[in-house]
């Protein structure tokens, strides 16, 4: 632990006094009660999605229901990076090599590999080597015979449909 | 803020002598392992949505896989997940309150939130062991697949996912969501034992002899990550 050199202390620095620690404590029960809010109305988006319309298969249904999920996601993320890990109290220059290095990959990695290269892959072919009973399947999910998003049976009872058949094959 | 009582002019910050960032070694390098670790899983996450949108019509609908809560029948979506992140939330609370009371040198206060963090991580580990069983054991009803058996492409009733075949939609999503939760739920799991270390540590009076609980501080980091990367798991593959 001991060190020959006449560095500061920086273990110490962020020791505080207990008004202050007072202070803080409200600080971070505040920053708690937006991220559990943040969560529930992310949870309740999810549950009503359907109703709201961002399933339907429209460019701007699409776009609404990621741009709202991933910005919340990305708010929460912001609180727990700069609040809870203390980042927002550091040192400029610690910030920024820490998060303008990950940033620029990460975005590279979203928007170029995974939505571009992702939504085009394979277009022409790609359904020809797909099992035809999974494609069966999930038509009929989205289709909406299922009871739809939330309701939760829709898969089983095509499970059931499909299953009589077979099943006494292999049984 | 407080939390950096030493003055620096900016001319000076790079003058050597002292940290130009301000912070020891040991927080530092917590830092550029995070962000390794947060490349590794952005990578599996980019991974995870390039095959979403090449495959957007037999993508699981997350709402349908993930509707069982413990205890009751009910189909409830979202729900077990919605609590699962609100558990990892509030432990990382409790971790963030056992940093500030080590910042205060209150040693009963920092083993009292330590604890309550390692509860909150046994209880994640748990609700996710439970989560990949039901997905692993499927609903009763199954799916009819045209899987390879023995060698041959045969139309065969299955049940739940593994690695090969998958009720519930596409295979490769099984894969990704083994994988990905896997990895995030060995992240908590190391995550609990590390804190486990530093709560013995603290309790036999080693950072007081320290005169500061920055062990404490580095493990937090850890697990506010681990936090961190679990809100953009629940987003990718609850949400969308």
């Amino acid at each position: 632990m001991e060190f020959d050199d006449d560095y500061p202390q920086y273990e110490f620095m962020a020791h505080h006094s207990e008004e202050e620690g007072v202070v803080k404590r409200k600080k971070l029960w505040r920053v708690f009660w937006i991220m559990l809010a943040i969560t529930i109305v992310e949870v309740i988006i999810g549950l009503y999605a359907k109703q709201m319309h961002l399933l339907d298969a429209t460019l701007h249904s699409t776009i609404s229901l990621k741009t709202i999920f991933i910005g919340l996601t990305i708010l929460k993320a912001a609180y727990i990076v700069l609040k809870f890990m203390h980042l927002g109290d550091e040192y400029k220059a610690l910030r920024m090599s820490i998060l303008l290095p990950y940033i620029t990959f990460i975005v590279y990695l979203a928007v170029m590999a995974s939505i571009g290269e992702g939504g085009y892959s394979g277009d022409s072919a790609r359904k020809n080597t797909m099992d035809k009973l999974l494609i069966d399947q999930q038509t009929k999910v989205r289709s909406g015979e299922s009871g739809g998003h939330g309701g939760g049976h829709g898969v089983e009872e095509h499970g059931a449909e499909h299953g009589e058949k077979p099943a006494a094959e292999h049984h | 803020m407080s939390a950096h009582a030493e003055v620096v002019d900016a001319k000076e910050q790079w003058g050597g002598g002292r940290s130009p960032f301000g912070i020891s070694y040991g927080k530092m390098f917590m830092w550029f392992f995070l962000v390794s670790d947060a490349l590794t899983f952005g990578g599996l996450l980019c991974g995870y949505g390039f095959m979403r949108h090449k495959y957007p019509e037999v993508w699981p609908i997350p709402s349908e896989v993930f509707h069982h809560f413990p205890f009751i029948e009910a189909s409830l979506p979202l729900a077990y997940v919605g609590f699962m992140t609100f558990v990892l939330i509030m432990s990382s609370v409790t971790m963030v309150l056992a940093v500030e009371a080590g910042h205060r040198n209150d040693k009963r206060k920092v083993l009292i939130w330590m604890f309550w963090t390692i509860i909150g991580g046994f209880t994640f580990v748990g609700s996710q062991a439970w989560e990949w069983w039901h997905f692993i054991v499927g609903t009763e009803h199954g799916a009819i697949r045209n899987i390879l058996v023995d060698g041959v492409w045969k139309d065969q009733l299955i049940y739940g996912a593994n690695l090969h075949y998958n009720e519930y939609g596409l295979p490769v999503f099984g894969n990704y969501f083994f994988f990905i939760t896997g990895f995030h739920g060995f992240h908590v799991f190391s995550g609990v034992i590390i804190n486990i270390v530093i709560f013995i540590m603290v309790a036999k009076g080693i950072m007081e002899k320290r005169g500061h609980y920055e062990m404490v501080e580095k493990v937090g980091l850890y697990w506010h990550f681990v936090d961190l990367v679990w809100v953009f798991v629940f987003t990718f593959f609850y949400l969308l």
